[in-house]
């Protein structure tokens, strides 16, 4: 995944490496590092600027000797150290995010049919602003045309699909802003499974679509 | 788990090397990171005491100056505590071909102070910590060890030669904790002049520097 256009924007980036970023945006950007090394080198750099500034800053007061007494003595109560890990991908190759919120949830989530060509499994996050969820369309299914109320954010996770604007494939990152209208459609091959944090009640644009809504209403969780 | 039944299951799982990144010139050598593997390799607590010297009084300043929702008088001592036991328990998978350990330091103890304050803020079932959100960035990058030391380097000296209200505001953002509206309130400044601000400063300090950065930029 090397294509710069379906990145996090810069600002994005910045705030994530503060870590002043809305908490469902920043699960999106971990969701994409997975699979964008571009990104993943930025943010080493954007580190090293807060780093810098840490270090650079002037010292607080502290009594560290006393502090240093506490701290030993507590690492002396942790049970044996952890070996390094040796570092694998997950057999599933979920981004770390993702398969957790999946692994520690009090129940399985579950698929849900939200139209006959897209399904949805609701995550919870820890946090209520933004429902995060994970989407899957079909092979060649069309979800219905929704107009945005809030902002949505959507990392493809397998497969692709496409819309008015372009297609989009694994690891893309993409940002939707309320009043923006789309019509994603599932690429003939496979179906396609995203992540997505939408903020707000999407509404959708087909006449019939108010029948959908008990099901499409936001549910952040 | 269940969540292998998300995605098809076919990939080898991938390990990762260290050897070979590890070998001769593109070591570290600054004295902190040298105590740091120190600690790693050899559980070393004289090293692990010169660096909680060097780095207490630094991480409770880190601490103290982020006053947001569930801030607390003591968080100071509080995240020094926490951080470096973290760096004790943690120092083994510590690579010095990646980050300094200033930096490593650093990376712990930005995700210690977001948990700390959402933990005291809220009391929703929290499924994620922010370290959770970072374990894909410490995936394998193609840039090489010696162009992260450069740019670490470039970084330093450049920090020192920002205008003062670019300076301001990088402190803002990374020490303050502010996002870049809490910023704009809080200097009484249009959103867009912080951002572009952000953006200025990180161009001086060559981070950020693609295409479609400069693209946004013209635009504006």
């Amino acid at each position: 995944m090397s294509n710069k256009q379906h990145c996090p924007s810069p600002e994005m980036l910045t705030e994530f490496s503060a870590g002043t970023l809305e908490p469902a945006a920043s699960i999106c950007v971990s969701a994409h590092l997975h699979y964008c090394s571009h990104c993943r080198s930025e943010l080493l750099n954007l580190n090293e600027v807060g780093a810098q500034l840490m270090t650079q800053s002037s010292p607080a007061d502290i009594n560290s000797d006393a502090l240093l007494d506490d701290v030993m003595k507590k690492i002396d109560e942790l049970p044996e150290v952890e070996a390094p890990q040796v570092k694998q991908r997950a057999v599933s190759d979920l981004p770390h995010a993702v398969e957790k919120m999946i692994n520690t949830a009090p129940k399985p989530p579950v698929w849900r049919r939200l139209t006959k060509s897209l399904d949805i499994q609701r995550l919870i996050s820890g946090q209520n602003k933004f429902e995060v969820a994970l989407h899957k369309i079909h092979a060649g299914g069309k979800t219905p045309q929704h107009n945005h109320q809030g902002i949505e954010y959507t990392v493809v996770l397998k497969g692709s699909f496409s819309d008015e604007k372009s297609v989009y494939s694994e690891g893309d990152f993409i940002v939707r802003n309320p009043g923006d209208i789309h019509q994603p459609m599932g690429a003939n091959n496979g179906e396609c499974i995203c992540l997505s944090a939408l903020e707000a009640p999407i509404r959708l644009t087909n006449p019939l679509g108010f029948l959908l809504k008990p099901w499409l209403r936001i549910n952040p969780m | 788990m269940r969540s292998e039944h998300i995605l098809s299951v076919d990939k080898e799982p991938v390990s990762k090397s260290k050897v070979a990144v590890l070998s001769g010139t593109n070591k570290r050598d600054d004295q902190w990171t040298l105590l740091l593997v120190e600690v790693g390799t050899n559980r070393d607590r004289k090293a692990f005491a010169q660096l909680f010297r060097h780095f207490a009084p630094l991480l409770k300043g880190f601490a103290q100056a982020s006053r947001h929702e569930g801030w607390f008088p003591g968080i100071g001592e509080e995240l020094v505590q926490e951080v470096m036991i973290k760096v004790w328990q943690k120092a083994a998978g510590f690579d010095p071909s990646k980050a300094s350990a200033t930096t490593w330091i650093y990376t712990v103890a930005r995700n210690c102070r977001i948990d700390m304050l959402r933990r005291k803020s809220n009391t929703q079932h929290l499924p994620l910590e922010n370290e959770d959100l970072w374990q894909e960035a410490d995936e394998e990058t193609p840039m090489s060890a010696l162009r992260q030391r450069r740019n670490e380097e470039q970084i330093k000296t450049c920090l020192s030669q920002l205008p003062k209200e670019q300076d301001e505001i990088l402190r803002k953002v990374y020490l303050e904790g502010k996002s870049h509206t809490e910023a704009s309130q809080e200097l009484g400044l249009p959103l867009g002049t912080v951002k572009s601000r952000v953006r200025l400063a990180l161009q001086k300090l060559q981070v950020l520097v693609t295409s479609d950065y400069r693209e946004e930029m013209s635009n504006e």
